[in-house]
């Protein structure tokens, strides 16, 4: 397992100059008709370079990104598993598939045997150069609106803590360590997404709970006075409007 | 100065000492002492000095042991001494010619020499199932035959909901379903086979990798008497966050105490586990391995010197260089030739992409499934090889159906086989799903997570050539088994060339 070494410094001192590194706003400009969301099986091709990640959606194939490391902003997907796209189409074609960018993945629970495509490596189609690893805290992962107004996004039916999300975490617990008497509210919420064909999936009902929960505890261990940490989760669903929807499922934490 | 040596129980103290006698070199404490055989004995209770340096040997040629604080002394103390109830002490499953672990070959010898009564042997987890008849071999099958003991966990763990069931399929050895030690028991145990670890080269074993367990995204468990970062690598299943943990446990559970274990006596224990450092020093093929300009990484000395926690890379390669073994002398040369090997072998391990696929904590962690990858990308800790970050993961050695046990039912295995069916509520495992079939769950026994189901922490790679067989299941019997294991199971391909090379290079560290 690899990991960015500057992050992992970054993780071991909750390094806050990672906050000054806020990112822009995650609210989609994109037309809903640039717009794609869907279910698939991931596509794996080989290339000379590094592996690429598509998916088929329509008898088009689009481009989602390339291995890299769990530093980078693009988390792959996974064979053997369905994976819901969320992306807005770009320009040109990146290794062989129209490129969705920015794009949001998110590997469905459940196992999916039929999703094997490995695609071997072909003249002419290429990986492009690697992407390197965000020089802040990724934007799909983490929003920073100042140093105790962080949100936290996470992948459909998912608690996991990327990378960035951790280091998030970590920044906020030395920010509450240095910040006189402060109160913290966790809000978790669960969501829902409209895919192109219309269909609205919603995540499980406890997701927001569950997201909310992590967070309090995991700040506490970071060692935030529990007595400090307030948890709320919605029941109900963030609407799906099939532009925004990513952004829907996400922690709040708010240190006042 | 003192004479004795490394020697214990009549026989083979006995012939160690004709052994000295006939080369007329006196066995004393002093820096350097000569190379011992493979299966050297120290017996719980020994008194004897440990010098230094010792070497033993073993097939491949030669293992070094360093000891950074100088010799030690046994009698009394209480890594050699036994100090729970059933006669035995640390050294028994941590021998120092065995790596700091034990080999099946010694375990044979032990057996051969003491008719089975060696405290080796003790029925709680030296025998397939303690409710076994004691005095007969078959009893001890997977221990003989595998280097395995019982490891027997509560079922549930204590504190935990799991998240999945535990049927048990095959119970060859009787203890799952044993009345006084199974599943139904007073005391629901699973009990599993594994082997004992490394008890040497420890800086870089508990070396914690930061406040969060990177590939999981979960805070790391702490040190109990320090509240630091555990390195959660110290266990096959990385119960213990601690070296003092793991101590105080083994003590309770493979020596028999019954008595809380006095602070004087673990931190002598600890002491003596932190300053002794293992590594093959010289190959019967390719010579001294610890030459003043030859490759960093090898001999126990080198071990020691070097840095904890440098991450695997092109200018901090996991085992360092070896580019001054890869010319060639103009004649043929044996020694050369086979140095060569032991650098193209380190070259595959840092360089030879393959698709690695389907290994939970590995796959299934924002790296991708599958993911195109080198052997150093998951042993990325420099000198040891192991996972700077916690490193369990699903391998596939005790999961069907990529385990190593027999693929169909004619052909018997002497491990357990349970099956595990998941919540429907709770996140599966990865790639195995709802319903797993596996000889040891592994992680899962502690967390009850389905997605740990059958995630071991991987071992380090030093002393392999003196302390076979490999893998926690004691399935592979050689390092070729290990590496057609991968090859297998990644589909790498490997040449038979390739295979050699990488055998090689394994052999020598």
């Amino acid at each position: 397992m690899t990991t960015d070494r500057a992050w992992r410094t970054a993780a071991l001192l909750g390094l806050g100059a990672l906050v000054a590194s806020v990112s822009s706003a995650q609210q989609s400009t994109t037309p809903a008709s640039s717009r794609r969301q869907f279910v698939t099986c991931p596509i794996v091709r080989d290339t000379r370079t590094q592996p690429c990640w598509l998916a088929e959606y329509e008898g088009e194939l689009y481009y989602l990104g390339q291995q890299g490391g769990v530093a980078n902003d693009f988390y792959p997907p996974q064979l053997g598993h369905q994976v819901l796209v969320e992306g807005s189409v770009g320009q040109g074609r990146v290794c062989g598939g129209v490129p969705l960018q920015p794009v949001k993945v998110s590997v469905l629970r459940e196992l999916a045997p039929a999703c094997r495509t490995i695609l071997p490596a072909e003249d002419g189609i290429d990986a492009p150069p690697p992407v390197p690893a965000p020089r802040g805290l990724a934007p799909s992962w983490v929003r920073v609106d100042s140093a105790g107004e962080v949100t936290l996004y996470f992948d459909f039916d998912s608690d996991f803590f990327s990378l960035h999300v951790t280091i998030a975490l970590t920044n906020l617990a030395k920010h509450v360590a240095d910040s006189p008497a402060p109160h913290i509210a966790v809000t978790g919420f669960r969501a829902a997404t409209r895919l192109s064909s219309g269909q609205v999936l919603t995540e499980r009902a406890d997701m927001g709970a569950v997201r909310a929960r992590r967070v309090a505890d995991t700040l506490v261990g970071l060692g935030v006075p529990a007595g400090l940490v307030t948890v709320n989760s919605p029941a109900a669903a963030q609407p799906a409007d099939g532009l925004n929807d990513p952004w829907n499922r996400r922690v709040e934490v708010r240190v006042r | 100065m003192s004479t004795r040596t490394v020697c214990a129980g009549v026989v083979s103290c006995a012939l160690m000492i004709a052994w000295a006698f006939a080369a007329l070199v006196p066995i004393r404490a002093q820096s350097e002492s000569p190379a011992q055989p493979h299966t050297a004995w120290i017996q719980a209770g020994s008194d004897v000095v440990l010098p230094p340096n010792m070497t033993f040997e073993n097939g491949l040629g030669r293992l070094g042991v360093l000891n950074t604080s100088g010799p030690i002394d046994t009698k009394g103390h209480p890594f050699f001494e036994a100090i729970g109830s059933n006669s035995r002490a640390c050294v028994t499953c941590h021998q120092p010619a065995n790596a700091m672990s034990v080999s099946v070959e010694s375990i044979r010898e032990r057996w051969r020499i003491t008719q089975g009564r060696d405290p080796l042997f003790a029925a709680i987890d030296g025998s397939n199932n303690p409710s076994l008849p004691q005095d007969q071999e078959a009893s001890h099958s997977l221990l003989l035959n595998r280097g395995l003991f019982r490891v027997g966990l509560p079922w549930p763990p204590p504190g935990v909901s799991p998240e999945f069931t535990i049927e048990i399929v095959r119970d060859p050895e009787g203890v799952n379903r044993d009345p006084v030690y199974g599943l139904t028991s007073a005391r629901p145990t699973v009990s599993v086979f594994r082997r004992p670890r490394v008890a040497a080269n420890l800086k870089y074993v508990t070396s914690p990798d930061g406040l969060f367990n990177v590939k999981l995204g979960v805070l790391m468990e702490k040190d109990p008497d320090t509240g630091l970062p555990s390195s959660m690598n110290i266990m096959a299943d990385a119960r213990a966050a601690s070296l003092a943990v793991q101590a105080e446990a083994a003590y309770r559970d493979h020596q028999g105490g019954t008595t809380p274990l006095p602070r004087t006596q673990l931190e002598r224990i600890l002491a003596f586990e932190n300053q002794i450092y293992v590594a093959q020093a010289w190959d019967a093929r390719g010579g001294s391995l610890v030459e003043p300009d030859g490759p960093a990484a090898l001999g126990p000395a080198n071990v020691a010197r070097h840095q904890v926690h440098v991450l695997n890379g092109p200018k901090t390669p996991a085992f360092h260089f070896f580019d001054m073994w890869l010319q060639r002398s103009p004649a043929a040369d044996p020694r050369a030739e086979f140095r060569a090997s032991v650098a193209r072998g380190n070259d595959l391990f840092l360089n030879r992409r393959f698709w690695v696929k389907d290994v939970a904590h590995i796959n299934s962690i924002g790296l991708g499934n599958p993911a195109k990858r080198t052997c150093a990308v998951c042993h990325n800790a420099q000198t040891s090889g192991m996972d700077l970050a916690p490193g369990w993961v699903d391998l596939g050695t005790t999961n069907y159906p990529t385990w190593t046990e027999a693929p169909v039912w004619s052909e018997a295995s002497d491990l357990p086989v349970f099956r595990l069916t998941c919540r429907p509520d709770a996140p599966p495992h990865p790639f195995l799903g709802r319903s797993i079939y596996t000889a040891d769950p592994g992680r899962a026994l502690v967390t009850g997570r389905c997605a740990d189901i059958g995630a071991i922490t991987m071992g380090q790679f030093r002393g392999l050539a003196a302390r076979a067989p490999y893998f926690s299941n004691g399935s592979a019997r050689d390092l070729r088994e290990l590496v057609d294991y991968y090859d297998r199971r990644f589909d790498m391909r490997l040449s038979g060339q390739e295979k050699q090379d990488l055998i090689n290079f394994l052999a020598v560290l």
